[in-house]
């Protein structure tokens, strides 16, 4: 079933879902080797059990003159060799959990929104999409998100990943997909009246597609440029922007580069950082300055905090750097 | 000594031949079930047998109405596009199976009803230390019990069991708080129990009855009421917080004022992992007495088996970080909890392994408890490994939150617990009751269980891996076919559930007078009458063998 | 009478228990219930970690905001009531002590002193609630002008604050009353042959409830000011 004209809702009755990646298939294979292991080891068992079931019935003469005698050694073994053997998939299981925790730092960056019960995509340049989602094949694509009001999980079952959308926290998720096609997205945890209508399309297309895609839908202005029309809008730019009369920080340079704290230490402003500050400056007053800031708790959306973020980042070289819109891993405090 | 007659002819042929087969003199002592006759002696009893037949009386309720939320849930599935309930009818419908099942049913389950009226005569004791503390517990179940069944019925909620935040404290606009109250209530019976079961463990133990000569499942008792004990006030103060949240706002699980909605997580999960082995211990214990009864021959490694157990009920307080790994937990934590449910593996595997050397080389009989008794094996088996599945990380990234997870838990807690319930009620049925069950019946309602229950929850594993989250009411196309066959499997379950309530209820009137010991077993429950005299025994017993003595073999019949 | 009970005082009675029919002996019974309240207590203390863990979280979390709220709770009659609490301790173990050898005035007066330290514990905490009222600090208050309201995040502090002591005043209040009940039934003739052991058990609980608060005084009041 390759070919993007297949629809996931084409076959009646799926018995492997469709992969897209190649950490996919390793997840696959994960799973068989699994699979195969446990049956190796508990089939015998099970024959055991029958066998047994059927041989030593009562009322059958059979020899059951037994030995009190234990053997330690074997009944250790039994217990430790399986145990060992499993934590094969353990560690398996942990080193692709661990590539999955750690995109690459050219990712493509979108960003998403959960909230009751929709998600929103945003792409970098600013095409912003409604409970699809479309992306391209061959170039690691990393998903920053966030909800709105209550705990979601954007979860891609082609691609064998899920992560929970945190209110008031940044969570990523990264792949890279391999082929080309429509597959399902859901939202995986539970949110409430239409949690089973939270979900869409996925579809992964090939860069050419992609890059015609992006130009044919809607807006061309970016994330950052967006952003900035935000930043006179809600006020900030009276303040912070250049040559204002009220001594604020300047923003310029601030994304990815350490801030001082009042309480000491510094923390690097990253996306979750901005998010905090524009949200609810009162909390880690930094140094050097009074705290003045309005709290934006409840004024600014989830949707409209990420265009801003873009816009800050794009007035440091570290965000120019990786334009349009990527950065590096993050870690949210 | 007649064993018991194999088909239910055989039954009402021995019923008719020999009406009171094993019947007490009349100078004896009056059983527990003919001392009193009113209702009101049954309200106010403070016998622990007859609270333990009054809560077999609840929480069959309490299944009935679970099983019947069940099955509209699997009703509704039957078609993708969720037309037969609404969608909030359909949410309030897994709330309330999953509420009613899991702290009404599967909870009490095994521990308030075979480990009130067996653990106390398993240990030759008069009673369980504090008989009023045990009828109050019942009284705090059964009330608040139905005070949540009342708001989760007739008011609603769609939280589900989890209640997770926010979405159950500033979201729902269900009957949160009241259902929250009840199940915080309900806590307090299962501690109440916990600790009478400690302390009769502790204190009560006849002469000779040492640590090591109690049978598997006072063992498993004691493990359970340790997690009672320790892990209910958690979650008592977790589901308080989560009430202070709601009504006042407090903000300990709310990003807005800076809490963390991942705490409640944790919290919730602390107990809730633990509540799992509240579920399967007890099971253990009753497969671990209906294996070597089966078989007539010692329980394999005994002493291994009751340190597995305790040291089961230890590990599951370090692993309940294995619910989260896709929940915003770090790497790191996620790697820990990760290995140590792996470790988990290791206890449940000795059990398995020693009942399968149990059997080896013994005098195997078939009976009905013997064969939900491998059914449980079997079904515990792969729902323990599936566990490990999950407990893979990278497994767990694409199967969290899917059937997969459900067909898992319902492995363990159906497949599990509510096999090895089953099987305990008709080994011990005799004893609660005076009468033997028709054995043909109770053979075929254990197959049509495990057929029923495999057929219902194996195509959930295929349709969790393809990537069917749970709590869908709609669902893509594709998934019908599997979600169909998942559906007819509980009529087959649902139609083996009924079986049993209506031939063991048959038999209270029909049945045949069961004897003392009518499967030559070892336990000192079987020494004393069925069913038990008021104070369990006609002289105090001593114990100066082992437990498991089946190597005795001239005291067979 | 033998000589010994002459030479005793007034109103010294035999010390015993009466027992239950599904105890075989005394020290069974004796045994059973004591170690019923230490699960019992265990449980509690479970009950209440789970608030002290919340507390460390809110503190890593919000240190800030934790310091500005626990220099604003009322010191000194946390102290206060620290020392009333540990007082009435020793009451009640002069009260159980007084069981023990049979002088059944002395135990009754002495309850009756550990029931007044806790109600004294009561008023003050009372009063303290009355000041926070003022302040509108109080969880259904949020909405009005509150003390800190410039550091939004010293709510989680000061209602985790309402949740700890509130539950503890729960536990004092039901502690108050139970004794109270108790030193009228001791005050009757016989209460000690009969169920001198009661006042023992009770004695595990007043004392652990004292013991939660030595340890919320510090996680609320002390750590950080």
């Amino acid at each position: 079933m390759s070919g993007k004209d297949v629809n996931p809702g084409d076959f009646p009755l799926a018995l492997w879902p469709p992969s897209a990646s190649t950490e996919a298939v390793q997840s696959d294979h994960l799973i068989l080797g699994f699979t195969v292991l446990t049956l190796l080891l508990t089939v015998p068992i099970f024959l055991a059990i029958a066998w047994f079931a059927v041989h030593f019935r009562a009322g059958k003469d059979v020899h059951r003159e037994y030995s009190d005698k234990r053997n330690r050694l074997l009944e250790v073994s039994w217990m430790l060799v399986p145990f060992l053997l499993t934590l094969i998939f353990f560690y398996w299981g942990a080193k692709l959990f661990d590539i999955h925790k750690h995109p690459p730092a050219d990712a493509l960056r979108i960003e998403a929104i959960g909230r009751q019960w929709m998600w929103k995509f945003q792409h970098p340049g600013g095409q912003a999409e409604i409970n699809d989602l479309h992306v391209p094949s061959g170039e690691p694509v990393m998903i920053n998100m966030i909800s709105q009001d209550v705990i979601h999980s954007l979860y891609l079952p082609a691609l064998r990943v899920q992560m929970e959308t945190l209110p008031g926290r940044y969570t990523q998720l990264w792949f890279t997909a391999n082929r080309t096609g429509t597959f399902r997205l859901y939202c995986s945890e539970y949110c409430g009246t239409d949690h089973s209508r939270m979900g869409g399309l996925l579809t992964i297309m090939s860069p050419a597609d992609y890059a015609q895609w992006l130009r044919q839908s809607g807006t061309s202005i970016s994330l950052a440029s967006q952003g900035r029309a935000l930043f006179s809008s809600y006020g900030c730019s009276g303040c912070h922007g250049a040559g204002s009369a009220v001594r604020a920080p300047s923003l310029a340079g601030l994304y990815g580069s350490p801030v001082p704290m009042l309480a000491g230490g510094t923390v690097v402003a990253d996306s979750g950082y901005i998010h905090d500050k524009i949200l609810d400056p009162d909390r880690n007053l930094i140094a050097g300055y009074k705290q003045v800031m309005p709290a934006f708790k409840g004024v600014i959306p989830e949707d409209r905090i990420v265009l801003l973020t873009a816009y800050i980042k794009s007035l440091s070289p570290a965000g120019q750097d990786t334009q349009p819109g990527q950065a590096g891993p993050e870690r949210t405090p | 000594m007649t064993p018991p007659p194999d088909s239910l002819i055989g039954t009402i042929e021995t019923a008719l031949r020999e009406p009171h087969p094993g019947r007490i003199t009349i100078d004896r002592e009056p059983d527990y079930l003919h001392d009193e006759h009113t209702l009101w002696s049954w309200l106010t009893t403070t016998d622990h047998k007859r609270i333990g037949i009054l809560y077999l009386l609840s929480i069959t309720a309490f299944f009935i109405v679970g099983a019947f939320a069940a099955g509209l849930i699997r009703l509704s599935l039957v078609v993708p596009n969720g037309q037969i309930f609404s969608n909030d009818t359909y949410n309030k419908l897994f709330t309330i199976h999953g509420v009613v099942m899991i702290w009404f049913f599967l909870i009490p389950s095994i521990p308030a009803t075979f480990g009130n009226f067996i653990m106390p005569i398993m240990i030759g004791a008069k009673d369980v230390a504090f008989p009023r503390l045990n009828r109050t517990s019942w009284y705090i179940f059964v009330s608040a019990s139905l005070f949540t069944l009342f708001t989760v019925v007739a008011g609603g909620v769609d939280t589900g069991w989890t209640f997770y935040a926010p979405f159950s404290t500033t979201f729902s606009n269900t009957w949160v708080v009241p259902a929250l109250i009840g199940v915080i209530v309900v806590g307090f019976s299962s501690i109440l129990t916990g600790l009478n079961f400690i302390v009769t463990i502790h204190t009560m133990r006849a002469p000779g009855m040492t640590w090591f000569r109690m049978p598997i499942f006072v063992w498993t008792m004691y493990a359970v009421s340790l997690i009672f004990l320790l892990a209910t006030p958690v979650i008592t103060m977790a589901l308080i917080l989560l009430v202070m949240e709601r009504v006042f706002h407090i903000g300990v699980f709310d990003p807005a004022l800076g809490g963390d909605p991942v705490l409640f997580e944790h919290l919730f999960w602390f107990y809730s992992h633990p509540a799992v082995y509240i579920m399967v211990l007890p099971g253990m214990g009753v497969i671990s007495e209906i294996v070597p009864v089966f078989s007539q021959k010692r329980l394999f490694g005994y002493r291994f088996v009751a340190y597995a157990s305790i040291g089961l009920a230890s590990l599951t307080f370090f692993v309940w970080g294995h619910h989260m790994f896709v929940n915003g937990e770090s790497e790191t934590s996620a790697l820990v909890f990760s290995v140590l449910s792996f470790a988990v593996a290791v206890p449940s595997a000795v059990k398995v392994y020693n009942w399968t050397a149990t059997i080896y080389k013994g005098t195997l009989r078939l009976d009905t408890p013997m064969l939900y008794a491998m059914g449980y094996i079997g079904l515990f088996v792969v729902g323990g490994l599936t566990g490990l599945f999950l407990a893979t990380l990278a497994i767990d990234e694409h199967v969290h939150d899917t059937y997969f997870v459900v067909a898992h838990f319902h492995y363990i807690m159906v497949g599990g617990t509510a096999l090895a319930f089953l099987g305990g009620l008709h080994y011990w049925w005799p004893k609660f009751t005076g009468r033997l069950y028709p054995e043909a019946w109770g053979r075929l309602s254990a197959f049509l269980i495990f057929i029923g229950f495999n057929a219902t929850f194996a195509p959930q594993f295929v349709l969790g891996y393809l990537g069917m989250p749970r709590r869908y009411h709609n669902y893509p196309p594709e998934f019908q076919l599997l979600n169909i066959l998942s559906s007819s499997g509980s009529l087959v379950l649902a139609l083996g559930y009924v079986f049993p309530m209506v031939y063991l209820g048959w038999s209270l009137r029909y049945g045949a007078k069961a004897p003392p010991n009518p499967w030559n077993a070892k336990g000192l429950e079987w020494t004393t009458a069925s069913p038990p005299p008021k104070h369990n025994f006609e002289t105090p017993p001593t114990v100066d063998f082992p437990p498991y003595d089946y190597r005795r073999r001239e005291t067979r019949v | 009478m033998s000589a010994a009970a002459a030479q005793a005082p007034a109103g010294i009675a035999e010390v015993g228990i009466e027992r239950e029919e599904h105890f075989t002996t005394d020290g069974q019974q004796v045994h059973a219930a004591r170690f019923g309240m230490w699960c019992w207590l265990l449980t509690e203390l479970l009950l209440f970690a789970g608030l002290f863990l919340c507390a460390l979280i809110i503190r890593i979390m919000h240190p800030a905001s934790v310091t500005a709220t626990t220099t604003h709770l009322k010191f000194w009659i946390g102290a206060t009531n620290t020392a009333v609490l540990i007082v009435s301790s020793f009451t009640m173990s002069g009260a159980i002590e007084l069981s023990r050898i049979g002088w059944q005035r002395g135990t009754v007066r002495f309850m009756l002193a550990t029931a007044a330290l806790g109600t004294l514990f009561l008023v003050l905490k009372g009063y303290e609630y009355y000041q926070d009222f003022d302040e509108h600090m109080m969880p259904f208050l949020h909405g009005r002008r509150y003390a800190l309201a410039q550091d939004p995040s010293t709510i989680l502090f000061t209602d985790l604050y309402y949740v700890t002591t509130g539950l503890h005043g729960l536990h004092l209040t039901t502690g108050v009353s139970i004794l109270l009940v108790m030193a009228w039934m001791a005050s009757r003739p016989g209460f000690l042959q009969r169920h001198q052991n009661r006042i023992e058990i009770f004695g595990l609980y007043w004392h652990f409830i004292d013991l939660v608060w030595i340890i919320v005084f510090p996680v609320l009041y002390v750590l950080n000011r």
